[in-house]
């Protein structure tokens, strides 16, 4: 990954009607690079990369594009070019003429036109296409034909606003893969918005994770995922079981009554924190041999595994496992101490992490569409 | 099966329903005779004569002018509204404009004529012109009221467009600009053109707000055809209905094409056929307009605007066998352009703008309104007299002088009946009106007339006719009509009893009152124009009308069979008591010096005989078909062989005429005797009926119906809500775009608060 820094953030912050959207945040996006601003709605992103593009300007703070401040550079003067949720393709011009506006806007001539636009035609895998109507096209073609009219001015970065969300999920992973070719062939940045976690951690070279207004963690995948900062990252990438916990001294932690092992220090004595325990991460084990006992309150299959909620110190645990037990039954629970992460406590403290009402009810709150953050 | 040939039917009888009318108006525009009855064969006769009547085909070019001008100007302003409208962000303030926009639609056409008219002659006053009204004024009042209507068709096309398209298009490198033309038009292109369509048809048929602001000069087809009621409509009037009809139906048909109803299952290819459609209409349509534009630029060195009464000249239009009469206008225009040029020496070009109104109090309106820009004008007697006391018209010349200012003057002389010799006052009544006998002259009669009795002779007896009391014969219960217009209504009344028509007591407006009430229940119904078609076709046997008129009547009911006749009625010593009207040509204070030469130059035409010029005043007079006051024309063999006969019904009120003025003429009635007159009307009309209650019952069954049904669905849907909308928490109930982020954020603070709680439980 090139070192350069091609925009950078300075505590941008933006309010709409008195309400906080940015709170102060500070972002630098690197050269040739896949980033990913990830969070639920109403977390920022989207203003974040509207900014960026220049369809929003900041209250506060300073966009820099090349170490130039372009808060007041509008939109068609920025080389950056935007793929939008809802593809946005002009429904008067068919696919080759869609492809071809940015460079007749430029009085690029028509042999070179033909040129770029049948390369970006390959490069999508929609040759042949060039007469269709756009109206007329499968979502994931439409998709294909706004990819090529953002990238047909070669900008110097992408951004890409949720564009997967309105496709199936076959053909969504489909796109991922391509998109991230795309992206390595051209080497073009790409700043790429979702709420999707699993999409983020297998597209991204470096993940961040907002809400609230706010950057809660910058990281690569693996770092995101292993290496939560607080409660929010630890519960919004993947499972967790966050439990308070009592940072004994280095490498000890005690939560749930009994003393673990880990590999965490630097915490003050005795300082609470919150632990994060991922479901794969524990062992079912016979009662007698765990570390934590509890009963087996439901198990629900789910293909791979079963996922297992288990009541211990009125804390209930999501377990993953691949050997089935019976509910009611008591069983122990077997904690690795590299499968022990230790957080300081924040303000989403004690928000997430307990399985007692485990629903669907967070993840269906975080697919409400962005639509109703871009209200300027 | 039995349902769906019952709903064909249905739809059916809704279709005949709607399309008859214009079926039957189609159809008569074919007919070979002027019958409305009657379908004598299969002819092109009324579209030939349409396109020989110059008048109407000027009226026509304006209408389309004004339609095209105000429709385009309307929709580039109303798009651009629409544009900015939908720009704005807060939404309260968003929708009280749309709201605001959208009660000029609502508003009643005649509160917008009204209220522009005023408008515009107050700027006037402002700027000090009296003229202010013309075509001007009525391009900006059609541009007003189009305006919503465009705004209303666009604005749901940027609604519907992605709001992404235009920060595509940014994004892409289109400034605003460009952004706009070459991404939002194309969006919102549909919305333009339904827009100017339907601004384009409105426009074409307005009358109230054009009669409103319209000024001398300018004429639209709607008005002309409208003031065609002191005659009656010529079918060549069926004929531009049905080409009207016809040519909107198209533009309707293209309006719903240009809609993207179907759009997305339309090909690059037809999409293509129907703009090259849509294209070449609208140039046809430009091309139209542009070239009515430069045919009509040439600078006319002289103007001279005429205000008369509809059908009240001979306009060129051809008469039942085809020939076609004089259109006097044109041949002042020939006369006077050369009589100009010759005193210039140099070549002069004479315009007769030539407009109509439909009644005095229009005329009157107008006028008061400080609406000017007439230079002659031709009122009624008793108008004239209200007219030159409140100095709104200016005298023509000094009583000595206007021999010498209108040559033919001298000739306006009541001819001498047998074995009678008449005083020069009794001879020169027509110079010497009772309306006009001051030191100045004010007016030169036109035309005179008088109201009759017309009877179906198959069906009434000789003996019951005679007198007014015909009207009142119960014998004929049913069959009489009677005038709807106060003034006439009464004078029938009057007349009957012998009551001074001008002043009468307050006990005799009530006996007139009672008379009419008595009359009432025998009165088939109160008509003015509807009179043609009742007589013609016998359904009505009896009715009060002015002798021209009547005439007419009795010629058309003869080509239908029908046996009908008309006298004057008299009192019982046999001497005719009945009114009389005089129609004279007047010049309006405002009227600039030079222009008054040539406004006096046209009314010395009109009396003018001269046949190098078509002997414009007998053309009138054969025309109009009311008595001539010019000795030149009644005197004339030829005009009177034109006449076969009639002209003993038409020139018979002549033998008196002095005293008909003298006694029984409408004056302008006192403030109070009007007052009087309009609320005995009105008490007249509601005089109870067993019509007017049902309506009222009818009316009071629908309203108590609809509340009735309002209450009942505003009653079960709080019963329906009363269960769960308090008690339900509002979590989800309500997800408004403006707070749903918010919402969200607290929901799953919310929902991880209540996680807590249980976790520490």
């Amino acid at each position: 990954m090139n070192e350069k820094k091609i925009i950078e953030l300075k505590s941008v912050a933006k309010s709409f009607d008195g309400e906080i959207i940015l709170d102060n945040i500070d972002l630098d996006v690197y050269e040739k690079e896949f980033i990913t601003l990830l969070g639920p709605s109403g977390c920022g992103k989207t203003t974040t990369l509207r900014i960026i593009a220049g369809f929003v300007t900041p209250d506060n703070g300073d966009v820099m594009f090349d170490g130039v401040k372009i808060n007041d550079v509008p939109p068609y003067k920025r080389s950056v070019n935007t793929v939008f949720q809802k593809y946005a393709l002009f429904p008067h011009l068919n696919v080759y003429e869609n492809i071809a506006f940015a460079l007749r806007l430029n009085k690029v001539s028509e042999e070179e036109i033909y040129e770029r636009v049948e390369e970006m035609l390959a490069m999508v895998n929609l040759r042949g296409f060039e007469k269709r109507d756009v109206n007329l096209l499968s979502g994931g073609q439409q998709q294909r034909v706004a990819i090529a009219r953002a990238l047909i001015n070669k900008p110097r970065v992408l951004l890409l606003d949720e564009p997967l969300g309105a496709l199936d999920l076959k053909l969504r992973k489909d796109m991922q893969n391509e998109l991230k070719n795309i992206q390595r062939r051209t080497g073009i940045t790409f700043i790429y918005v979702t709420h999707d976690q699993e999409e983020a951690l297998s597209m991204s070279d470096t993940v961040v994770v907002m809400a609230n207004g706010k950057i809660q963690q910058i990281g690569s995948p693996t770092d995101i995922y292993n290496e939560p900062q607080n409660a929010f990252v630890a519960d919004f990438i993947g499972e967790s079981n966050i439990i308070d916990g009592v940072m004994l001294d280095d490498y000890r932690v005690k939560f749930s009554g009994q003393e673990f092992k880990c590999l965490d220090k630097g915490f003050a004595k005795n300082e609470a924190i919150d632990a994060v325990i991922r479901p794969e991460d524990v062992d079912v084990v016979e009662p007698e041999k765990g570390m934590l006992c509890g009963i087996v309150d439901s198990v629900t299959f789910k293909g791979v595994h079963y996922e297992i909620i288990v009541t211990i110190n009125n804390f209930k645990w999501m377990i993953q496992s691949t050997d089935y037990v019976a509910p009611s039954q008591k069983i122990g629970l077997y904690i690795e101490p590299d499968a022990i992460h230790i957080m300081k406590k924040s303000e989403f403290s004690d928000m997430f992490g307990d399985y007692s009402s485990f629903s669907d009810e967070l993840e269906h709150l975080s697919d409400i569409t962005e639509e109703e953050e871009e209200r300027e | 099966m039995k349902r769906k040939t019952a709903g064909n039917i249905y739809t059916v009888l809704v279709f005949i329903f709607l399309y008859m009318p214009i079926a039957v108006l189609i159809l008569f525009s074919f007919n070979s005779s002027s019958s409305t009855g009657r379908f004598d064969g299969f002819s092109l006769r009324w579209y030939k004569e349409l396109f020989s009547d110059a008048a109407t085909l000027e009226a026509l070019k304006n209408t389309l002018i004004l339609a095209v001008l105000s429709a385009a100007i309307a929709t580039v302003i109303g798009t651009l509204a629409a544009y900015g409208i939908n720009k704005i962000k807060n939404k309260h303030l968003k929708n009280g404009i749309t709201s605001v926009t959208n009660v000029p639609m609502m508003n009643p056409e005649i509160v917008t004529g009204i209220s522009m008219m005023l408008l515009f002659v107050f700027v006037g006053g402002l700027v000090n012109s009296k003229t202010v009204l013309g075509f001007g004024t009525v391009l900006i009042a059609h541009v007003t009221f189009n305006l919503p209507y465009v705004i209303l068709s666009v604005m749901p096309k940027f609604k519907q467009m992605d709001k992404h398209l235009p920060e595509a298009a940014l994004d892409l490198g289109c400034t605003p600009v460009q952004s706009f033309l070459k991404v939002e038009l194309p969006q919102i292109l549909p919305g333009i053109i339904s827009g100017f369509i339907m601004a384009f048809t409105l426009s074409l048929d307005d009358f109230v707000i054009s009669y409103f602001t319209v000024g001398s000069g300018f004429e639209t087809l709607p008005i002309r055809i409208y003031s065609m009621t002191k005659k009656r409509v010529t079918p060549d009037m069926y004929a531009l209905s049905t080409l009207i009809f016809v040519a909107i139906l198209v533009l309707l048909i293209l309006s719903n094409i240009s809609g993207d109803k179907e759009k997305k299952t339309l090909t690059l290819k037809q999409k293509k056929r129907r703009k090259i459609v849509l294209v070449s209409t609208f140039s046809v349509i430009a091309a139209i307009t542009l070239g009515l534009f430069i045919g009509t630029s040439f600078a006319e060195v002289v103007t001279v605007n005429v205000y008369n009464w509809g059908e009240y000249i001979s306009d060129g239009s051809e008469d039942e066998d085809g020939v076609a009469s004089v259109d006097t206008n044109k041949e002042f225009e020939k006369y006077y352009s050369e009589y100009l040029s010759e005193q210039y020496g140099r070549k002069v070009k004479v315009k007769v703008n030539y407009t109509t109104y439909a009644s005095n109090e229009d005329l009157y309106a107008k006028l008061k309104a400080g609406a000017g820009g007439y230079d002659v004008i031709i009122p009624s007697d008793y108008m004239i007299e209200r007219l030159i006391k409140e100095e709104l018209i200016q005298p023509i010349a000094s009583r000595e002088e206007i021999t010498n200012v209108i040559k033919n003057y001298d000739y306006l002389l009541r001819a001498p009946s047998e074995g009678k010799t008449l005083t020069k006052e009794e001879a020169e009544i027509f110079q010497k009106p009772f309306y006009d006998n001051g030191d100045d002259v004010y007016s030169v009669m036109y035309t005179y007339g008088v109201i009759g009795i017309v009877y179906n002779a198959d069906h009434v007896s000789e003996e019951d006719i005679g007198g007014w009391d015909l009207l009142w014969n119960e014998k004929y219960s049913g069959k009489i009509l009677q005038f709807n217009n106060a003034r006439d209504a009464f004078g029938t009344a009057m007349y009957k009893l012998g009551v001074n028509v001008n002043d009468p007591t307050a006990e005799q407006w009530q006996a007139c009152l009672n008379e009419l009430i008595k009359q009432k229940p025998i009165v088939q119904s109160y008509v003015m124009d509807e009179v043609f078609n009742k007589m013609e076709s016998g359904e009505a046997w009896i009715a009060p009308y002015y002798v021209g008129d009547a005439l007419s009547m009795i010629y058309q009911a003869e080509q239908r069979g029908i046996n009908l006749d008309f006298y004057y009625p008299t009192d019982e010593n046999g001497e005719t008591v009945t009114n009389v009207f005089a129609d004279a040509m007047c010049i309006p204070v405002d009227v600039s010096e030079e222009q008054k030469t040539h406004a006096i130059a046209y009314i010395d035409f009109m009396l003018s005989v001269d046949e190098k010029y078509g002997a414009p005043a007998i053309a009138n007079a054969e025309y109009i078909y009311y008595a001539s006051p010019n000795r030149l024309v009644y005197t004339n063999p030829d005009y009177l062989a034109t006449l076969d006969g009639d002209e003993e019904i038409i020139y018979e009120p002549m033998s008196n005429i002095n005293e008909l003025f003298d006694k029984y003429a409408y004056r302008n009635l006192s403030s109070q005797n009007l007052s009087t007159l309009n609320s005995n009307w009105e008490a007249l009309k509601v005089e109870s009926s067993s019509f007017n209650g049902t309506i009222y019952v009818i009316s009071a069954i629908i309203a108590a119906a609809i509340i009735g049904y309002i209450v009942f669905i505003t009653v079960r849907k709080r019963h329906r809500r009363k269960l769960y909308w308090e008690q339900s928490p509002t979590v989800g109930t309500k997800k408004s775009s403006s707070d749903s982020s918010a919402d969200s954020l607290s929901d799953t603070v919310t929902i991880a608060i209540k996680r807590s709680k249980s976790k520490k439980d």
